[in-house]
């Protein structure tokens, strides 16, 4: 009856009966050639409130709707115009830098009471400087030449910012009330809204480290050598005495002889590595950071810690109240006072405890992962490995550890960054990571 | 008394691993071993048929018969004891499968007889990994992840080197491990966490979405790749699409031609049957050989400690090395 088409003319073939078609035509997509090169990328994440994550949307949302966040818990983008060189968490902002020629090589963001972000000219008029600057904005080095000299290395201390460029030397910004930007105090000096940005004289050589403490600033000679100015309260400066110095003096005592190659502060306390391994500190000793040379609360002049079982040390990480360093093995060992990473029961310790390397990722499958680099918060770590992970632990100061939660992390936890990560920085409340994308 | 299919069967009540082929339904393998064993098993020498003592009446030899019929006590099988009339000892046997294997992935498969499935129950309950080797192509996107489905795209793949399929599986290696962190219980904040952060001993208890605890590559000739894979939870179906989200990180497609399971808990390969040898007989060494391996375990762990020997195999590996 029926004239033999189809009648369930809606059914699809099976797909047994379906061909393979492998050779047959369609598109061969090509989503990426032989050379490509990783994207560098920035994320940010912590406290979002003075600015210091560059991102305005978060203190001034777009639209009336939108809340602002206060907390960015996890890792976010930060777009920049640049690819990002060196980064460094302040007290409150940020600074981000790129080493190339061109003329914006500097970009600020955060806290700008006391000019630690240089001068940031308002809209509305030309002698005014933004307290908080919610943007990535340039930051004008008095270069002699712009477009020749490159950023190094940036560092930032709680209200003061120091940047090293290849051929001009060091330059500094912020408050001086302490003497801690290498320049003359002035009485009764306003630093919000100033224009000053001092290139700092008195080295004997080219600079190729600079190191921001809360209050006092280190820098570090290629010959070796450790200079410091700032505050001495603490004697966080190394000079031999617990007053203020305005310019960059040699530091002294068991440093004197010795080839320095890494310098690090962010609190009250100092440290130095040798080139041999060896591992040198003064300054605050009032949570047992120093307690393995002295029972005394400070240390005015640099003293050799003997640690032992640590292996020759490779890079040390001083935060507030605690300590970290790294051996050419890729073990971190911590000790001070404080979250350490090995469990709530360790809240102290002033004799060096190594973290165990399968909190790091170390497993049967991956026997040899190492961490590369320390760094250290005012009251947190952050560790990255050789194969691009951070791991973060110790106090949740508003959400700096960008773990997805505001709990207080006992032992190294893994951020989710969306690529591999190749440096951080820790603040106070807020963290820059640079990283590249996988491919 | 037990007769001697009884005995026999009380011999085969134990765990063992068959290899399972690809293109074959799980249901299949285990209603074949089930056949292969209920013929053997009903193949024994039954017992001769007992005799009991009945009062039949004779027939008398003698014509003149007495007025009531004479009974004698004559010795006679019971019929309803007989096979032909009570059937077959073994109508079936509970043969019971441990993680199930989908018709295109071959390998290891645990299968339990009798009590053994009860030991089953406790292989389900504790957290025991599995290891896999997931073979795959670069250059083609399929609808079920497989080379056999139909193509949605094809792409290049000239860019992927050695290199940066580490990178990727080291990326998806964290995400797993993160993954053990956050599904397992335990209060973050407590030092009891910290402890077995440090041994590897957190992890999911009970159902959780499939975690990798271990992936690497043991084989790379683009566009061939071969990965092992240790994990927990899993699926492989989740593991084909594995295979095609790591062509998708790598900026281009990937398929999967095959999955074969080479340890279950602690059944490896070396100790599955293959096809040739489903039969009662090697079914039953098998069994033995697993019987004796737990005596020689049980004074060391109990199937609540296998998960510390499997998932801590590393913290073991560090400490000797």
């Amino acid at each position: 009856m029926g004239s033999g088409h189809c009648i369930c003319s809606y059914a699809t073939l099976s797909k047994a009966s379906r061909p393979q078609e492998k050779s047959s035509a369609g598109p061969v997509f090509q989503y990426v050639g032989q050379n490509k090169k990783p994207t560098p990328k920035v994320f940010v994440w912590g406290f979002s409130f003075t600015g210091a994550l560059g991102i305005p949307s978060f203190v001034v949302p777009d639209s009336g709707r939108k809340k602002p966040r206060k907390y960015q818990l996890t890792p976010y983008r930060l777009e920049t115009a640049e690819q990002i060189s060196s980064a460094a968490c302040g007290y409150g902002f940020s600074l981000i830098a790129s080493s190339t020629k061109d003329a914006s090589k500097l970009w600020g963001m955060g806290l700008n009471k006391d000019s630690q972000l240089g001068f940031q000219r308002t809209q509305h008029s030309r002698h005014q400087s933004y307290d908080y600057v919610l943007e990535p904005s340039p930051v004008a080095l008095p270069l002699v030449n712009p477009l020749q000299t490159r950023v190094l290395q940036v560092a930032c201390g709680r209200a003061h910012s120091l940047v090293l460029t290849d051929r001009e030397g060091v330059f500094s910004m912020g408050n001086n009330s302490y003497g801690q930007c290498g320049r003359r105090i002035v009485e009764d000096e306003v630093y919000s809204g100033s224009h000053i940005i001092h290139n700092i004289e008195g080295f004997a050589g080219r600079v190729v480290q600079v190191a921001c403490g809360q209050d006092h600033s280190l820098f570090l000679t290629e010959t070796g050598k450790v200079l410091a100015c700032g505050w001495g309260a603490d004697g966080q400066t190394g000079l031999g005495h617990h007053n203020i110095s305005s310019s960059p003096v040699e530091v002294g005592g068991d440093l004197s002889g010795v080839e320095v190659q890494q310098i690090s502060t962010y609190g009250d306390c100092s440290l130095a590595v040798s080139r041999d391994g060896q591992l040198f500190g003064w300054g605050n000793s009032e949570y047992r950071q120093l307690a393995s040379v002295t029972e005394a609360t400070q240390i005015n002049s640099p003293r050799h810690l003997p640690l032992k079982g640590c292996g020759k040390v490779v890079q040390a990480a001083c935060g507030g109240t605690q300590v970290a360093v790294l051996n050419d093995k890729g073990e971190v060992f911590v000790w001070g006072y404080g979250i350490l990473g090995k469990g709530p029961n360790l809240s102290e310790s002033s004799t060096p405890e190594v973290i165990p390397s399968t909190l790091f990722g170390r497993s049967q499958f991956n026997p040899s992962v190492a961490v590369t680099r320390i760094r250290c918060g005012l009251s947190h770590f952050a560790a990255v490995t050789d194969r691009g992970e951070l791991f973060v632990w110790g106090k949740n100061v508003r959400g700096c550890l960008g773990i997805g939660k505001r709990d207080d992390q006992y032992f190294p936890w893994r951020v989710t960054v969306p690529g591999q990560v190749v440096d951080v920085a820790c603040g106070v409340d807020h963290m820059v990571a640079m990283a590249k994308s996988l491919l | 008394m037990a007769t001697p299919a009884v005995r026999m069967f009380r011999r085969l009540e134990g765990l063992f691993c068959v290899y399972k082929p690809s293109g074959v339904h799980w249901k299949l393998v285990r209603d074949s071993i089930e056949t292969n064993l209920l013929k053997v098993l009903n193949a024994t020498p039954s017992q001769p048929l007992p005799q009991e003592v009945r009062f039949l009446a004779q027939p008398s030899t003698e014509t003149e018969a007495p007025k009531g019929l004479t009974l004698s006590a004559t010795s006679v099988p019971v019929l309803s004891k007989h096979p032909l009339v009570s059937g077959p000892e073994f109508q079936n046997i509970q043969v019971g499968v441990g993680h199930r294997l989908d018709a295109f992935s071959s390998g290891v498969l645990v299968l339990g007889v009798g009590n053994g499935n009860k030991t089953l129950n406790d292989l389900y309950r504790t957290r025991v990994t599995r290891d896999y080797t997931l073979e795959g192509e670069f250059g083609t996107a399929t609808d079920d992840f497989t080379h056999t489905g139909g193509v949605v795209e094809r792409s290049t793949y000239e860019h992927i080197t050695q290199d940066k399929l580490e990178r990727v599986l080291a990326m998806l290696e964290g995400a797993n491990q993160k993954a053990l962190l956050m599904y397992s219980n335990v209060d973050m904040r407590s030092q009891e966490a910290y402890e077995m952060a440090v041994q590897g001993l957190l992890g999911p208890e009970g159902k959780s979405a499939p975690i990798l605890t271990g992936l690497r590559c043991i084989h790379f000739q683009p566009p061939n790749f071969i990965l092992e894979v240790q994990c927990l939870n899993e699926t492989q179906k989740y593991l084909r699409k594995v295979v095609h989200e790591i062509g998708l990180e790598l900026r281009s497609t990937a398929v999967c031609k095959g999955i074969r399971r080479t340890r279950d808990g602690l059944f490896t390969l070396q100790d599955a049957l293959t096809r040739h040898h489903w039969t009662a007989a090697d079914i039953t060494q098998a069994i033995r050989q697993y019987h004796s391996s737990k005596k020689h375990r049980k004074h060391s762990l109990s199937w609540d400690n296998l998960n510390y020997i499997l998932l801590s195999t590393d913290s073991a590996l560090i400490q000797s090395s």
